[in-house]
């Protein structure tokens, strides 16, 4: 296995790009995701004739081109001969990506790999979506008929983690506060107004005890990140990441264990997180930045803990405490999070790889953590039943 | 062994398929019967029910009906509805721990006061006009 750089990306904004369907003037998923490609590759230094493979993140159900993945090879006249495909895991779709792209340089099958994707939904009315998304998340003949909404769940890991720890309505609703105060200073968040505890607290309920601004908005995105091997990463000349560990965990369960466990450990980040930290040679005190996909403010906080950054028990005090805010002890999701930077579900974890290599490039701007040398990101599917880690690390 | 059956007006919104394996379970349900499958070899129970045992994957199961009684492991309250079960919103749902030691999770009906976690409930199925969905409420008072 041949060790993977991590040499570019480029992503629009988060934000509502798609139609209404009676709009003259639509957007298009591949118009928007051309232009991402063109910028990542410019970004790496590389010319078009040096990628060898492309991952796709399949695209959501609303993208009306079918067989997107091949139909972009033709949209971008680009041959090639490691592979070109499209994957699907959820809202782990774009870490999958990642991770598939990775491979194909690790196996020696591509030099430069391309991990991509477009996930528009937003002319879908939310109440509409939802019909769609209760079949995605829960048993269809035992489950979705109860109306188990996709963060309904999270709601419950809130719920049960406040009856466990006693933490507060407010500390967990911090973490919105904060990433809510990243997000202003990074120009791919969906939402970027300062927003304070009370404006947190006094939101319309969505999934009780969550509010409007404890789950994550309604997203369109699209992003590319350019992989490479590291002789290709070095000859570029440009600084990059390497990809120094990766774990991965499914704990055989979809949304809950029919055998009753302790949901809010996040078993999945436990032994994903220590897996990737394993094969990196790290421990959790070892990173200056982490950059977690979580849906809902509660999620960021078991993930705190699962991943070993924050005692158990300990994260949303934690959070509340300023401990995961830039400037803090561990910095957690300086992108803004999926609150604030936005969530175009099947390409976030996307999103987060390229927050993570901006940090590592000392290309984050005025939410740059100082000399950031080692980060990792995860990214779940479900209520983490599963967990999938990338450990970078800077190469300058 | 029996759960209550409450009548309830209307359709399902979103009614289940019934195969030749589950449809003993939903026709059950209707006459009060909460059965799932246990493993012969393992003896494990599994829900919903398979004609598996999804542990050991052995093939050879059989039906045991629950008395349905559980304590409440979490909950929520859903105001961002599905548009086919807006008219029902807001609604609970929760995670149950049957006493058998099976994790279910399902509407939570009858809340007589906000509900708490550890609260103990029961399995009720819900009869509608064109069939059954199963729930759990509060355990009565007295009970």
């Amino acid at each position: 296995m041949r060790p993977v750089a991590v040499l570019g990306g480029a992503a629009v904004p988060c934000g509502r790009l798609m139609r209404k369907a009676d709009d003259p003037i639509q957007v298009l998923e591949q118009e928007v995701l051309a232009g991402c490609v063109i910028d990542a590759v410019a970004d790496a230094g590389l010319d078009k004739s040096a990628i060898g493979s492309m991952v796709f993140c399949h695209p959501r159900m609303y993208t009306r081109q079918l067989y997107f993945g091949t139909f972009m090879a033709h949209y971008l006249q680009l041959p090639t001969d490691g592979i070109v495909m499209e994957v699907l895991g959820n809202g782990m779709t774009g870490g999958l990506a990642f991770d598939q792209a990775a491979d194909q340089v690790a196996l020696g099958r591509a030099d430069v790999a391309l991990a991509l994707g477009a996930s528009f939904e937003t002319g879908a009315d939310t109440a509409a979506h939802l019909n769609t998304t209760i079949r995605a998340t829960g048993d269809v003949d035992f489950q979705s008929a109860c109306g188990f909404t996709p963060i309904s769940w999270y709601a419950m890991d809130a719920v049960r983690y406040m009856h466990e720890f006693g933490a507060t309505r407010e500390q967990i609703a911090m973490v919105a506060v904060k990433n809510r105060a990243h997000a202003a200073l990074n120009p791919l968040a969906q939402y970027r107004a300062p927003i304070t505890l009370q404006d947190v607290l006094a939101q319309r309920p969505i999934v009780e005890p969550l509010g409007l601004l404890e789950v994550p908005p309604r997203s369109d995105g699209a992003a590319c990140i350019v992989l490479a091997s590291v002789e290709v990463a070095r000859a570029s000349g440009r600084p990059y990441a390497l990809l120094r560990g990766r774990g991965f965990h499914h704990e055989g369960a979809h949304q809950i264990s029919e055998r009753p466990h302790d949901m809010t450990r996040l078993q999945s980040a436990v032994k994903a997180s220590s897996v990737a930290y394993a094969q990196a040679g790290v421990t959790a005190a070892d990173f200056d930045f982490a950059e977690i996909y979580a849906p809902c403010t509660i999620v960021e906080v078991c993930v705190s803990e699962a991943c070993g950054l924050v005692a158990r028990g300990q994260g949303a005090a934690a959070a509340a405490a300023g401990e995961t805010t830039l400037g803090g002890r561990i910095p957690i999701c300086t992108s803004g999070g999926l609150q604030s930077r936005g969530h175009p579900p099947y390409v976030t974890p996307l999103y987060n790889v390229l927050e993570a290599l901006d940090q590592l490039r000392g290309r984050a701007g005025a939410r740059q953590v100082p000399d950031a040398r080692l980060g990792f990101t995860i990214c779940e599917l479900g209520n983490y039943n599963a967990a999938l880690v990338h450990v970078l690390e800077a190469v300058r | 062994m029996t759960i209550t059956v409450l009548p309830r007006s209307g359709r399902r919104a979103y009614p289940p398929r019934r195969t030749e394996v589950t449809h003993h379970f939903w026709d059950g349900l209707t006459a009060g019967r909460f059965e799932t499958t246990q493993c012969e070899a393992c003896g494990a129970l599994s829900f919903p029910p398979k004609a598996f045992c999804p542990h050991c994957w052995c093939k050879r199961v059989r039906w045991r009906e629950l008395d349905g009684a559980g304590v409440i492991y979490s909950h929520t309250t859903v105001h961002a509805a599905p548009e086919v079960l807006a008219h029902e919103a807001p609604y609970r749902l929760c995670i149950t721990d049957l006493d058998v030691g099976l994790r279910i999770a399902t509407r939570l009906v009858d809340v007589p006061r906000p509900p708490q976690v550890g609260d103990r409930v029961e399995l009720v199925a819900l009869l509608y006009e064109d069939g059954p969905l199963f729930a759990v409420r509060p355990v009565p008072a007295g009970a």
